[in-house]
């Protein structure tokens, strides 16, 4: 009998390594940034690019990464560091820096014209992207990654703020959504899961 | 060995002479500092952040009060913008949003730092062209009526 009891712990605990060591396997060493992969639903949109003038599908993006981010051009603060930031961990690729791209999609689009986004975009680097949509198109993307944003009430002058949530995220070369970056996570905790993604066909 | 004194004689007139070269063009430099610390501060990396066309920029610095009481700052003003502002970048709920504030304080001794991501400055409707590279005054006021004023370099969009 105990040595029936002990083949029988012996054949469970044998089953439960397999499982822990197979479900390492799958997912790898974890990333840096909080892994998204099968929360969130691959890349789409119908946006217009600021750059070229010309309307702009999800489909146009795949094979480049693509770290997708919301704002709006009169933000002095918080949607420049962000891009800035995003700007650096994309420049860590060094060569491969091209691979990326950062789409700054518009939540403002009454007070961000396409001349704006076009100037404002690449200020922060020749990969990032300023996209501006109609209300509708703007909607059913933030929607779709539960993104949210609202307008402040406008001062005297016509001024108003625009909240708008802060992540980041990051979709393969396939469009899938993989990682959210946070405030909180640096350039090269960023650039350094890019880097794997880049790596990973 | 009689060469010694007189290379050192020499270094000693070409560190006075370089000392003079680099103090010549500071009497503003060193009147700034006189200033400064006249009211009772020190102002350290004042810099504006570039962005294209007329659009809002941030402004940044870390302040220290040198004084003896506590300092609250409470608003700024530039003849390079019609407008400036203490403003808060927060985050709530994985929500940024950005808030005007009255006034902060600052203990003795303590700094305050206005940096990416929290406090800054946000100036608005720029009076003249600005170029990364350009110096721009700023004045910063005070609740108590004193002011401090700086030279804020501009800096590049993806500047830290």
């Amino acid at each position: 009998m105990g040595n029936t009891l002990r083949a029988i712990w012996a054949a469970a605990l044998t089953a439960v390594l397999s499982l822990t060591l197979a479900g390492c396997g799958q997912k790898g060493p974890p990333w840096a940034l909080k892994d998204i992969s099968g929360l969130m639903p691959p890349l789409k949109f119908t946006l217009t690019d600021a750059n070229t003038g010309r309307t702009v599908h999800a489909e146009d993006f795949r094979g480049h990464l693509v770290l997708l981010y919301f704002g709006y051009t009169h933000c002095p603060d918080v949607c420049p560091t962000t891009l800035s930031r995003l700007s650096r961990a994309v420049a860590s690729l060094g060569p491969r820096a091209n691979d990326a791209r950062i789409l700054f999609v518009s939540v403002d689009p009454a007070r961000d014209t396409l001349a704006d986004l076009k100037r404002y975009a690449p200020a922060f680097g020749p990969e990032v992207v300023g996209l501006r949509g109609t209300q509708d198109a703007l909607r059913a993307l933030t929607k779709r990654y539960r993104v949210t944003y609202g307008y402040g009430k406008p001062d005297s002058d016509g001024n108003y703020e625009v909240s708008h949530s802060a992540a980041v995220y990051i979709f393969d070369r396939q469009g899938k959504a993989r990682l959210l970056a946070r405030p909180g996570d640096k350039a090269a905790a960023i650039g350094k899961d890019l880097a794997r993604l880049d790596a990973d066909h | 060995m009689t060469s010694m004194p007189t290379t050192r004689s020499l270094l000693t007139a070409l560190s006075l002479l370089l000392t003079a070269a680099f103090a010549a063009p500071g009497p503003s430099q060193a009147d700034t500092e006189r200033h400064e610390h006249a009211v009772g501060f020190s102002v350290h990396d004042a810099r504006l952040r570039w962005l294209p066309g007329d659009l809002p920029l941030a402004g940044y610095f870390a302040l220290t009060n040198t004084g003896q009481r506590t300092a609250r700052l409470v608003g700024a003003a530039s003849p390079a913008f019609a407008r400036v502002m203490l403003h808060r970048s927060t985050h709530r709920g994985g929500v940024a949003h950005m808030e005007h504030v009255e006034g902060v304080d600052i203990a003795p001794g303590k700094t305050l730092h206005f940096a990416p991501g929290g406090y800054h400055l946000m100036l608005m409707k720029r009076h003249h062209r600005l170029s990364p590279g350009d110096s721009v005054p700023v004045t910063l006021r005070f609740a108590d009526g004193r002011e401090l004023s700086a030279t804020f370099r501009v800096v590049g969009a993806g500047a830290q």
